[in-house]
């Protein structure tokens, strides 16, 4: 029956058509994995949103003789951390400044960068070389030794660290929009655009932007785990959140001595980042062959 | 001549291959051409593949501007005399990929209407009239319209193709091997729709193709290319008839026939084209002409009359001296 109802929908759409951005919709709602991807990704989200509502106790008030309490203790469902303050909430609270540093950075990269990679792979030639030389320079870097010496430099701070990850996203998103951009300019449609003698710009942004964002796009989620563990990096460094504040890469740092004592509870931090980063991949993924117009 | 509508005055076009200073290699896809179109006619362009023939498409077009030598519309000069966005508006293309000249992400009647916008036309009446080309064009725009490229055939794409350049009102249409890429009937149904329109609209077409079966069909002049150099152009009965240069010759007699008494047994011409990195001497054809003599490989020959509006660069053709 089942069955039956979908080769109905299909032969009644066959005739149809349909705009882009509804078929990447139906593609993505096809794949399984992508969505459940989109569930916890956008749980997280949610979760952070709502961490004063959703968490359970004080993510700062800790109880000495609470300290390091196993999961499943009475009160405290998820243990608690080497001050007795409950490992819940201080997940649910730490979801905010991890996601924040996160998606922050990667998104100014993505405009900052889409622009100058589009910019440079549409004028081609000489401006394009200088343009991609100079981002190279960035490349000669590790990023996490670019991330540390930036926000080293800068002092430590959220800000500064968000700053110093941005930088360190830029080059390798203008270099995708620049492959991506050069290979949409060799069409003929854009010849095409050309012959129709309309302006640099109008073409940019009639004809380049949309064929090339969406990939451009795909990759910069996949740059939002790093960024999570970047951040986390930057925090243990004392770089980047400083404590009390909830923070997953900062309390999987200060629960490392517990390792031995309370393994599992240690480990937890790093079970929402490998969850979060693990969900906004593969998120991306899904997008890349709902977006991939050939299927 | 005062009448062309079109022409193309020593257009050399010359593509960096690698190397620097001493060692900088060139490609000379166009090495000096000129010719012209006259109003309402029809160029046939044929060439065996990397002569140069594309290269000359998007040079009469002005997406290349070529390293000397300059294109006139009406007699002045693409570019200065008249400006560029001017010249667009009356020269149009049509592309071989029918699929990749067009955006993937924009309907049929959008990608039609795009055109007319960029010249000032209002979104409404440019829409409405891509609605009305596309209907001319054989495609039902209520049906075809909102559409996208990936949902429609070949020929229904070329046929969009065509209908963009048709919304300029252009005089001239560069066909850079239109219908190459279509099956034998749909690519005949694209020529007849071709032939409509030209007559309906007096169009000019410039008309590039390997095909040489095609060529003989729609032109009234044919131009043979050989490595980025125009040989021989004339009325395309005189070519096909009595081609006056050697490679013309041979082109034609790799033609397949379908008279079994008259199959082609041995290839006409052997081996590739020589490397345009570093063309031949004299003649660039020499080094595969079977009638090459004394002076092919010591100097070029030259445009050489041979009749009415027939020109052959073949030292075959020169007047000996000792007969003036």
């Amino acid at each position: 029956m089942a069955v039956a109802q979908t080769d109905f929908d299909t032969l009644a759409t066959a005739d149809k058509p349909q705009g882009y951005w509804r078929g990447v919709g139906r593609r993505f709602l096809r794949d399984k994995v992508a969505v459940a991807a989109a569930c916890v990704a956008g749980g997280m989200i949610l979760m952070a949103v709502f961490a004063p509502w959703v968490a359970p106790q004080d993510p700062f008030q800790g109880t000495m003789i609470r300290r390091l309490s196993p999961i499943g203790s009475e009160g405290y469902p998820l243990g608690a951390d080497e001050l007795g303050r409950d490992m819940l909430s201080r997940l649910i609270y730490g979801a905010r400044l991890s996601l924040f540093m996160g998606v922050t950075p990667v998104l100014i990269a993505f405009l900052i960068g889409s622009a100058i990679g589009i910019a440079a792979g549409y004028a081609g030639g000489w401006v394009n070389s200088i343009i991609m030389r100079v981002l190279d320079v960035f490349y000669a870097f590790p990023s996490v030794l670019l991330a540390i010496a930036i926000s080293g430099a800068l002092g430590a701070g959220i800000l500064n660290g968000l700053l110093s990850l941005t930088v360190v996203f830029i080059p390798p998103i203008a270099r995708v929009a620049e492959s991506v951009t050069t290979s949409v300019r060799k069409l003929e449609y854009i010849e095409a655009a050309v012959a129709s003698g309309a302006s640099a710009f109008t073409i940019v942004r009639v004809h380049v932007l949309g064929n090339v964002l969406g990939p451009i796009f795909v990759y910069a989620t996949s740059l939002i785990s790093v960024s999570m563990i970047l951040a986390a990096g930057l925090s243990f460094l004392g770089l980047g959140v400083s404590p009390p504040n909830p923070e997953w890469g900062l309390m999987l740092n200060t629960l490392r001595n517990a390792i031995y004592v309370q393994p599992w509870l240690a480990a937890l931090p790093g079970v929402m980042i490998f969850l979060t980063s693990i969900s906004f991949n593969m998120l991306s993924d899904g997008l890349r062959s709902a977006m991939d117009i050939k299927q | 001549m005062s009448d062309a509508i079109l022409s193309a005055h020593n257009l050399v076009k010359h593509f960096h291959a690698g190397g620097w200073g001493a060692a900088r290699k060139v490609v000379r896809a166009v090495d000096d051409v000129s010719f012209e179109v006259a109003e309402g006619e029809t160029l046939g362009v044929v060439g065996e593949s990397g002569c140069g023939k594309s290269t000359t498409a998007r040079l009469l077009t002005h997406l290349l501007a070529p390293n000397s030598g300059e294109v006139r519309y009406r007699g002045r000069v693409a570019g200065t005399e008249v400006p560029l966005k001017t010249f667009r508006r009356h020269v149009q293309m049509v592309f071989q990929d029918s699929y990749a000249s067009l955006n993937p992400r924009m309907t049929m009647l959008d990608a039609v209407a795009f055109g007319p916008t960029v010249h000032g036309i209002d979104r409404a009446e440019a829409r409405r009239r891509a609605g009305a080309l596309l209907e001319r064009v054989g495609l039902d725009p209520a049906r075809f319209g909102p559409r996208y490229p990936h949902e429609i055939s070949g020929g229904q794409r070329q046929r969009v193709n065509i209908a963009r350049a048709l919304a300029f009102d252009p005089d001239v249409i560069v066909l850079d091997e239109a219908v190459s890429a279509l099956d034998k009937s749909v690519e005949a149904q694209v020529l007849n729709l071709l032939t409509e329109l030209r007559r309906e609209r007096n169009l000019t077409y410039i008309f590039i193709s390997h095909d040489l079966n095609v060529v003989r069909h729609i032109s009234d002049r044919v131009m043979v290319m050989y490595l980025g150099e125009v040989v021989e152009i004339g009325p395309t009965r005189t070519i096909y008839d009595r081609p006056r240069h050697p490679y013309t010759g041979a082109l034609l007699a790799a033609m397949p026939s379908l008279d079994p008494d008259r199959r082609t047994l041995e290839a006409p011409l052997q081996g590739d084209p020589p490397n345009p990195i570093d063309p031949p001497s004299g003649c660039r054809f020499h080094t595969r002409c079977a009638q090459a003599h004394g002076p092919c490989p010591l100097h070029a020959p030259g445009s050489i009359a041979v009749g009415h509006r027939h020109i052959a660069a073949c030292h075959l053709n020169a007047v000996p001296e000792a007969a003036t």
